[in-house]
């Protein structure tokens, strides 16, 4: 009985599919689209987006998400951004989002060949470098901040005073949020414990890319063994995935006293809560309310937004773009600095301030002079003081 | 008269046998859509609205159709050879590293046109270059061509992605998205409103039209057929089962090669690491389902491009996971092995 | 112990066994002895359950018993020694020891393996992985593995090819314990001395009948008579021819490939020469022709074909050597494929090819070789007749060597007549004609000389008009005459 019931609605659904082209499927206001580079139930990256995805339903009245997941090439043959794009227009969408660094050339072109749709495109900097119209706009959370905050827990933990960072492949980007998480430890080791900042080791491993490719990447979880057995006793991941963790889990089991922080998504610890120190995660619900409320009131033109933590409540969804969850493994007295520390952040603390200099020995910062946006966001060298490859 | 009653007879067995593996295929999926609580017919239409009801879509139908026909031909040769190519992935990959080696040092001030058809000149010795390494491994080592394919497949993945990360990064931020985009003037032409190049689709039919002659109408392609069906029984007719295994070999994956110089010259713009995209495996099973023949190959493709590029409905229309078009496919091509296998099992007990 | 009693086995029309009766008792060793083709393989495959009787009565220790499944055998306690050890290569001795057992208990299997190696004097490491043993070591462990596993009735498929003379003569010694033990031996062998040596009575098996049960002592002759088919003396055998220019010269060559390989044969074959190669299947002939015709490459010694040596290569087999082999499906047509298509690729001619391309010549090539079908039929729906027809069909003019396996196999007295008609006229006054068979009648009666093949070597080798059934077949059984003949 119930199939007949669905082969009913069938029916009646196909008939509504048939309407004729062109007519959005669906009667909202305000359809916008989006693109995931992985699937929507990842536990990471792509899942953030489509919980934001989600909540602009109800935050932005009228909003309706239309979503295509596991865009790329491997899991989708042949098929193309500007393809995807086409077909969500013919839909009805409005604005389109890219959540991943690889669209970038595909949401460029489709945003060449529709004019009349607005685009967001996560990660990219075509804003900035004019590559693209004004209907394509940049969207980032100012993780630099999050790495701070990584470093900071980390140099409060670390017995050894040697700190390892597991790096992806070595870009402009990577070096940031690599520098960032070395100020943060600095800052935690000769401002707040007291200690000789020449005591304070901080060790960069590349293993060449986001995650694992057997016989091409360095593997993630023979470096992190390794950087615990060479005496680093916290390993931040800069990497996609969790191997660092998950190391650092089987060590804790084993009776060493080591730590791990992840990266990426909120609910990263739970590989090994008892060895995580906390994760900085992103947030996408401001970005996506003020861009696509924008575009919904008529106001959009094209930005580079770079949004960061709401210090007021760093792990409000609502508000901070940037967030950073505290791990089973923090203790107390630490928890308790690092939210002295945060507030300091607030407080207009930037740790890109004067002297510092390059880890060729060259000058970044003279005394007293702070990074501008543009000096962070292109940082071409790793800082003296750290341990490991700037190119 | 008597022919005319074979042929007669000979044409309801072929049409019989089709109505049997679509029946049998859809019915195993209806099955399984009913099983899941989805009607069959929702699904269908959604596919065919994403497919064939705007040319704008049919032509991305077709520029997945391009890459498809193009390795099942080059299997049809390896498959007729009696050798399976399962290295197709690795061929294409070469074939489009190939293309790029040229096509992203510019135009030189050289006619576009002159360029293009180059490169894609290289990407298919590309491809014939790798394909003939698994037919040589074959020969002279004894490799058995499905793991030496699988191996190559391999290496290719492996040189594609140095290339990409190393010394053909793009500039500033090496990516998984791939090298650097071809300048404007080196994309092949494509029409407004269109989503693939005509040169391109030409090229695809007389290549097909190139591997019915040259395997219907050929010594060569007798040839190659007689190596198949008998490698031992080749020798006594002077014909030498590993230089045409070979032959078959390099044509296959020169094919392949070619499809994957289209894809990095009219669908990509550029080399990017999946480029490949499981085509050489999807022309497996075109093949496969089109019981080894080569006329129904141009048809089975447009079919499967239909569900790859009619499946993105799925997830948005239906928030179904546009696995499901793989699903379909699989069930095509196992109710064509269970039909086909049945009729000479039948054929067998008389 | 066993009994077989009125055994039938038809494949579709052919009888493959007709009223077999077979009767062995408990502690005794029966030989089965007959000639290619006799039903041996048939009757053993009967009795190891790996196919089912058409009819007839099995009792086991006078038990009516069923034995329709290898399960049944092996309940039964029925073992089969097969000539290539049933064996898994990869594993240890002592893993096969224990395959197949129900419970798994490594300690006790290996005392056990210890216990039985020491009983029969066989040296078995456990722990060797079995690819690195012998073929006679790996029978010893197959022989130890079924009893072992409680087998009392074994049967032996010409268990002494392929094993040195030591473990031949552990292996009798140990066939002699079992049979004082009281199990029952079954020797399948064309050895007549290993049946004179080992056998209270043997069973001669012809064209699938008991041609002949005998006790010890036997009498050779009368055994030899019931194994191969008496026939009239044959109407004046070919003559012989002398002096042509040689054809095919083979000097010390050996080769690998059939059962015993060939091992330095030394061969000239002259202009005008119809040679007949005789012997048990695997004994040489079959890769001698391969060798020949260049298929398969030796391993060492030189070969002289037409006075130049022999490269090997498959163009030149095309023009002046064609290659006929038995297995005509499996080696020598393309399944799948046309009569026209195969006319097409047995000679040359244009690049392109319509369906009508060599038509005209498949039609007249049918004709004048009276094969029943159409260009277009494919060649598995091809009698065997008319596929033997197909091959000499395709044997171009000017070809001087004629290699054939077996060429009226599978034939009707009309074909088989027909075909050597073919075959004598296309002899080439420079050429011979070089054909193996199993036939003694088909030899005597075509061929001028006849090459005698026995463990790899030619062991006999004279005019056909010099010799007669009774020394064929003694020479085919490994009993060399004295006499040089030749």
């Amino acid at each position: 009985m119930k199939h007949i019931g669905i082969l009913l609605q069938a029916l009646v659904f196909s008939c509504f599919l048939l309407c004729p082209a062109g007519s959005p499927l669906l009667a909202a206001d305000y359809p916008f689209g989006l693109l995931l580079v992985g699937p929507a139930n990842d536990h990471g990256w792509s899942q953030a987006h489509f919980e934001a995805g989600q909540a602009m339903e109800k935050v932005l009245p009228g909003a309706k998400m239309l979503y295509i997941d596991k865009v790329n090439p491997a899991d989708r043959q042949g098929i193309t951004i500007p393809m995807l794009v086409d077909d969500l227009v013919s839909k009805g969408a409005k604005l389109i989002i890219g959540n991943s660094d690889d669209m970038k050339d595909g949401i460029r072109e489709a945003a060449a060949m529709h004019p009349e749709v607005q685009f967001i495109h996560i990660s990219g900097d075509d804003a900035i470098t004019g590559k693209s119209g004004v209907n394509l706009s940049n969207l980032m959370g100012r993780m630099e901040y999050g790495k701070m905050m990584a470093g900071f827990v980390a140099a409060m933990t670390s017995q050894t005073g040697k700190i390892a960072y597991l790096g992806p492949l070595i870009n402009a980007e990577t070096r940031r949020l690599t520098a960032a998480a070395y100020l943060g430890a600095r800052y935690a080791w000769t401002e707040v414990l007291k200690k000789p900042a020449a005591d304070l080791k901080f060790k960069v491993s590349w293993i060449g890319f986001w995650f694992n490719i057997p016989g091409v990447t360095s593997d993630p979880t023979l470096v992190t063994n390794s950087l615990f057995d060479a005496g680093h006793d916290v390993v931040i991941s800069g990497i996609d995935t969790t191997e660092a963790l998950v190391v650092a889990g089987q060590k804790k089991k084993d009776g060493k006293a080591v730590w791990a922080i992840p990266y990426d998504y909120q609910g990263a610890c739970a590989s090994a809560p008892d060895a995580c120190l906390g994760v900085p995660y992103f947030n996408w619900i401001p970005g996506y309310t003020k861009l696509i409320g924008e575009a919904i009131s008529g106001k959009w033109k094209q930005q580079f937004l770079w949004l960061g933590p709401d210090w007021q409540a760093i792990n409000n969804p609502a508000t901070t773009t940037i967030g950073f969850m505290p791990g089973n493994a923090l203790g107390d007295s630490q928890k308790q600095a690092l939210t002295e520390f945060q507030k300091a952040l607030a407080g207009g603390l930037n740790l890109f301030t004067g002297p510092l200099n390059f880890q060729d020995g060259s000058s970044f910062l003279k005394a007293g002079t702070t990074a501008t946006d543009d000096q962070v966001w292109n940082l071409p060298q790793l800082l003296l003081g750290m341990d490991g490859a700037s190119k | 008269m008597k022919t005319l009653v074979s042929l007669g007879h000979f044409l309801y067995n072929r049409t019989a046998t089709m109505i049997l593996i679509a029946a049998l295929a859809l019915g195993a999926v209806s099955l399984l859509l009913l099983t899941l609580g989805i009607a069959p017919t929702t699904i269908a239409v959604a596919i065919a609205h994403g497919s064939i009801f705007s040319w704008q879509k049919f032509s991305h139908v077709l520029s997945l159709w391009i890459p498809l026909l193009l390795c099942s031909c080059g299997l049809l040769f390896t498959f007729r050879a009696g050798l399976w190519n399962i290295g197709v992935e690795g061929q294409i990959i070469c074939g489009a590293i190939a293309a790029t080696a040229l096509l992203r040092e510019g135009s030189f001030g050289l006619p576009p046109a002159l360029i293009l058809t180059l490169a894609l000149a290289l990407s298919f010795f590309g491809g014939g270059l790798w394909g003939s390494c698994a037919g040589l491994l074959k020969n002279r080592g004894g490799v058995n061509e499905i793991f030496g394919g699988l191996g190559l497949n391999f290496v290719a993945q492996g040189l594609i992605l140095w290339l990409i990360l190393g010394p053909w990064k793009r500039a500033g931020i090496a990516s998984m998205s791939g090298t650097d985009m071809f300048v404007k003037e080196l994309w092949m032409y494509t029409p407004p409103g269109w989503r693939v190049a005509p040169a391109a689709l030409l090229l695809a039919l007389a290549t097909f039209a190139l591997t019915a002659f040259l395997l219907g109408a050929t010594r060569f392609g007798l040839t190659v057929k007689a190596t198949g069906n008998n490698p031992l029984a080749a020798r006594l007719y002077a014909i030498h089962p590993e230089r045409t295994g070979l032959a078959a070999m390099a044509i296959g994956g020169g094919l392949a090669g070619l499809a994957g110089g289209l894809q990095a010259a009219c669908v990509y713009h550029r080399l990017l690491p999946p480029i490949s995209s499981g085509y050489g495996y999807l022309a497996l099973l075109v093949v496969m389902l089109a019981n080894y023949r080569i006329a129904p190959v141009p048809a089975i493709c447009l079919f499967f491009a239909c569900l790859a590029a009619g499946s993105i409905q799925l997830p948005i229309v239906l928030q179904l996971d546009s696995a499901l078009s793989g699903v379909i496919q699989g069930a095509c091509v196992v109710s064509a092995l269970l039909v086909h296998g049945l009729q000479k099992r039948h054929k067998g007990e008389n | 112990m066993i009994e077989l009693t009125n055994i039938h086995k038809t494949f579709g029309k052919v009888h493959a066994l007709t009223g077999v009766n077979l009767k062995a008792e408990a502690g005794t060793i029966h030989g089965i002895v007959g000639e290619n083709g006799a039903g041996k393989s048939t009757l053993m495959k009967v009795l190891t359950g790996f196919i089912g009787r058409s009819g007839g009565e099995i009792l086991f220790q006078g038990q009516k018993v069923r034995l329709d499944s290898p399960k049944d055998a092996l309940r039964l306690g029925i073992g089969m020694l097969y000539q290539e050890p049933l064996d898994f290569p990869q594993l240890s001795v002592l893993d096969n020891f224990m395959a197949g057992r129900a419970v798994f208990a490594p300690v006790e299997a290996r005392t056990e393996l210890a216990r039985l190696a020491a009983t029969f004097g066989f040296t078995l490491h456990p722990d060797n992985r079995v690819e690195e043993l012998t073929i006679g070591e790996r029978q010893q462990l197959e022989l130890l593995r079924l009893i072992g596993d409680g087998a009392r009735l074994l049967i032996l498929d010409e268990p002494t090819t392929g094993i040195s003379k030591e473990q031949q003569d552990l292996l009798f010694t140990a066939l002699g314990k079992l049979k004082t033990d009281g199990a029952t031996i079954l020797l399948v062998s064309h050895k007549l001395e290993e049946i004179d040596l080992l056998c209270d009575t043997v069973t001669v098996l012809r064209h699938g009948r008991v041609a002949a049960t005998r006790q010890r002592p036997f009498d050779r002759d009368a055994l030899l008579q019931a194994m191969f088919d008496s026939l009239p003396e044959p109407q004046a055998p070919p003559e012989p021819k002398r002096g042509g220019i040689p054809v095919l010269e083979f000097e010390k060559v050996t080769g690998s490939g059939g059962r015993s390989g060939l091992q330095k044969v030394s061969i000239t074959i002259r202009a005008g020469e119809v040679v007949g190669l005789a012997g048990i299947d695997g004994s040489g002939q079959g890769i001698f022709l391969k060798i020949a015709c260049g298929l398969v490459p030796p391993e060492s010694g030189r070969i002289l074909r037409f006075g130049a040596p022999l490269q090997g290569k498959a163009k030149e087999t095309g023009r002046t050597t064609v290659f006929l082999p038995a297995d005509r499906l499996g080696e020598g047509l393309f399944p799948g494929m046309t009569v026209r298509e195969h006319h097409l690729l047995a000679a040359p001619g244009s690049a392109l090819i319509t369906s009508a391309t060599g038509l005209t010549v498949s039609r007249r090539a049918i004709a004048t070789h009276s094969i029943k079908g159409q260009p277009e039929t494919a060649v598995e729906d091809l009698s065997g007749g008319n596929q033997q027809r197909l091959l000499l069909s395709f044997i171009p003019d000017g070809v001087r060597l004629i290699l054939m396996e077996n060429p009226t196999r599978g034939l009707d007295v009309h074909s088989a007549a027909w075909t050597w008609r073919h075959l004598h006229s296309r002899l080439h006054a420079d050429g011979a004609i070089v054909f193996a068979s199993p036939d003694l009648e088909e030899l005597m009666s075509q061929a001028s000389r006849i090459v005698v093949f026995y463990n790899g070597k030619i062991v006999l080798d004279t005019p056909t008009r010099a010799t007669d059934y009774q020394r064929l077949s003694r020479a085919i059984t490994g009993q060399i005459d004295p006499v040089g003949t030749c």
